[in-house]
């Protein structure tokens, strides 16, 4: 077995130690994380100083890593949905519907209409919580205490109305193969449409006092600055490319279920730096909320659960499927092989924050430090989306 | 896409039905072939999805997923290897973010991505990242041509015989239903 260990040097890991073999004479090797709050939750990145200036960043991964395409071996397909409520537990339904997408692509399971209407709101308003909560966590990140106590009444008022069909607040596992779980009931729809009217109150409220204060844009603007062809080399996708200019979103250009039906934007940004992700992501949640309330009028009666749904051991035609979905983060793609037996043969989890965390290293060269952490925090990334 | 892999040495093209598999173009080409591919859609502003492995009979099936922000229509590379000696061409040089997903493959299935720049375990903990947890025993496997979707095939060399063994596998993209 090859052991990875170098032991010319004594301070740090494996990792410093291969990080610090391409480093320059004079310069500083610096570890952040996984313990730093501004990783938001357990990333290291290691960095090669020059003074403040980063000259080098490599982030390290696996400090959480589950190894969750295991367990979809060693799980009927059914089995295998709570795995997803934790892989991105900000925005868990996109990988409900993710996954579920993809098991239902290979054995051709028609959703009916009414369960299509529920899976647009709920992961629709899951969205905005998920926005809500990076939202928070990066003016924390800068420095602005106060933004996530706001953030955190609204979404608590979101978690409550989601907690009566899903009877969770965080890790969702909602969706089935076939539909949802349980209906939305009058509690639950009353308590959304009360939401929407709420939220757009606070909106105006938010752009006065946060997104245009002036400590706000000098601290993002024209820091990490992503060309679309960058996006293009790493697989960036989400408010991420977006934030470059990029009109790119799966539910307009790969439309899955019933997206197609709802009149939205996409919003872009040309500024291609954190300000321009930043008005990206606050963008979205008014258009998160036109999709919900245009879900909300449509929405017909009738079962959220084919009939004939598969039960727990049911078993996955042989066959393979791609599905993707936009998560709050970018586009979620799971790839699924079947080879007909009792749990499925190969479950591949694509991680939208994965790929946009790989681009760090070419973005924070040459940045101030400060900088650097706050280009970090404008990624939005979920960790344990990141090492699955 | 025939136009834009001309000239390459293929084994197999096909046309994939986007509804049923989410794969407008499957191909499968020799090693050789696979950076030349990946340099032509970089050139027609593909962007790379993910890179995986699949443990099969035949070998390690390794799959790499573009895909176009103008024009949708997922693109899927596959490169089969022997078990013995799983090595394909890094591709990290040409799509940056290949060099994680190369990474995490070698973590899972041990697939050696020659030309790497930095080819450290990346997920699993480097004291014992040689474990290889998604490599099947040889029982276990199952072979690629009756769980992976043929679709409408474009060229097929002749020596590539994946589809062609016996006829259930044909059908196990349809038939499966």
């Amino acid at each position: 077995m090859t052991r990875y260990i170098d032991t010319e040097q004594t301070a740090g890991d494996f990792y410093t130690h291969n990080f610090a073999k391409k480093a320059q004479e004079g310069t500083l090797i610096l570890n952040l994380g996984p313990q730093h709050p501004s990783t938001h939750g357990v990333l290291r990145v290691v960095v090669e100083m020059d003074g403040e200036y980063v000259l080098r960043a490599e982030p390290i991964l696996g400090y959480l890593h589950r190894m969750h395409e295991k367990m979809a071996e060693v799980k009927t397909a059914a089995q295998f949905i709570p795995n997803m409520g934790r892989v991105d537990y900000l925005h868990a339904m996109a990988w409900n519907w993710a996954f579920v997408g993809a098991v239902e692509k290979i054995a051709g399971i028609e959703v009916p209409e009414r369960a299509e209407y529920v899976r647009v709101i709920t992961c629709e308003l899951n969205r905005i919580s998920s926005h809500l909560l990076w939202w928070g966590a990066y003016l924390l990140d800068l420095g602005a205490f106060t933004p996530i106590m706001y953030a955190f009444d609204d979404r608590e008022k979101l978690l409550d109305a989601l907690q009566v069909p899903t009877g969770s607040r965080l890790t969702y596992s909602y969706f089935r193969i076939g539909g949802v779980a349980q209906d939305l009931n009058d509690d639950c729809l009353g308590r959304i449409r009360a939401f929407i009217p709420w939220l757009r109150s606070r909106m105006p409220m938010y752009k006065d006092l946060v997104t245009d204060n002036i400590i706000l844009r000098k601290r993002i603007e024209d820091i990490g600055v992503i060309e679309p062809e960058l996006c293009r080399r790493y697989g960036a996708t989400g408010p991420v490319a977006r934030g470059s200019g990029i009109n790119y979103d799966v539910r307009r250009n790969e439309p899955y279920g019933i997206y197609s039906k709802f009149d939205f934007d996409i919003p872009t940004s040309e500024l291609k730096c954190a300000r321009g992700r930043y008005d990206v992501r606050m963008a979205e949640i008014e258009q998160s909320l036109r999709i919900i309330e245009q879900a909300l009028e449509m929405m017909p009666e009738g079962d959220v659960l084919v009939k004939g749904a598969p039960k727990p051991s049911w078993k996955v035609p042989a066959g393979e499927s791609y599905f993707a979905v936009e998560g709050a983060r970018g586009k979620i793609g799971v790839y699924v092989v079947s080879d007909g037996g009792k749990n499925l043969y190969r479950t591949k989890l694509r991680a939208p924050g994965f790929c946009n965390l790989s681009l760090f290293g070419e973005v924070s060269r040459g940045t101030i430090l400060a900088d650097a952490v706050a280009i970090l925090g404008s990624l939005d990334m979920v960790i344990p989306e990141i090492d699955r | 896409m025939d136009a834009l892999l001309k000239g390459l040495k293929l084994d197999y093209l096909a046309r994939g039905d986007f509804a049923k598999t989410g794969q407008a173009w499957v191909a499968f080409l020799p090693g050789a072939s696979l950076v030349r591919a990946s340099e032509r859609l970089l050139k027609a502003d593909y962007y790379i999805e993910d890179v995986c492995a699949v443990d099969c009979v035949e070998g390690y099936v390794v799959v790499y997923h573009f895909d176009h922000f103008e024009k949708p229509g997922r693109v899927t590379l596959k490169v089969i290897v022997p078990h013995a000696a799983p090595n394909v061409p890094s591709i990290a040089h040409l799509f940056d973010g290949a060099e994680w997903h190369e990474r995490e493959t070698r973590d899972f299935h041990g697939v050696q991505f020659i030309g790497n720049p930095n080819f450290v375990p990346l997920l699993i903990d480097p004291e014992m990242a040689d474990c290889f947890p998604l490599r099947k025993e040889e029982k276990s496997r199952s072979s690629a041509g009756k769980i992976m979707a043929p679709g409408e095939v474009v060229f097929c060399d002749p020596a590539f015989t994946l589809f062609v063994a016996d006829s259930p596998a044909e059908a196990a993209g349809e038939g499966a239903k």
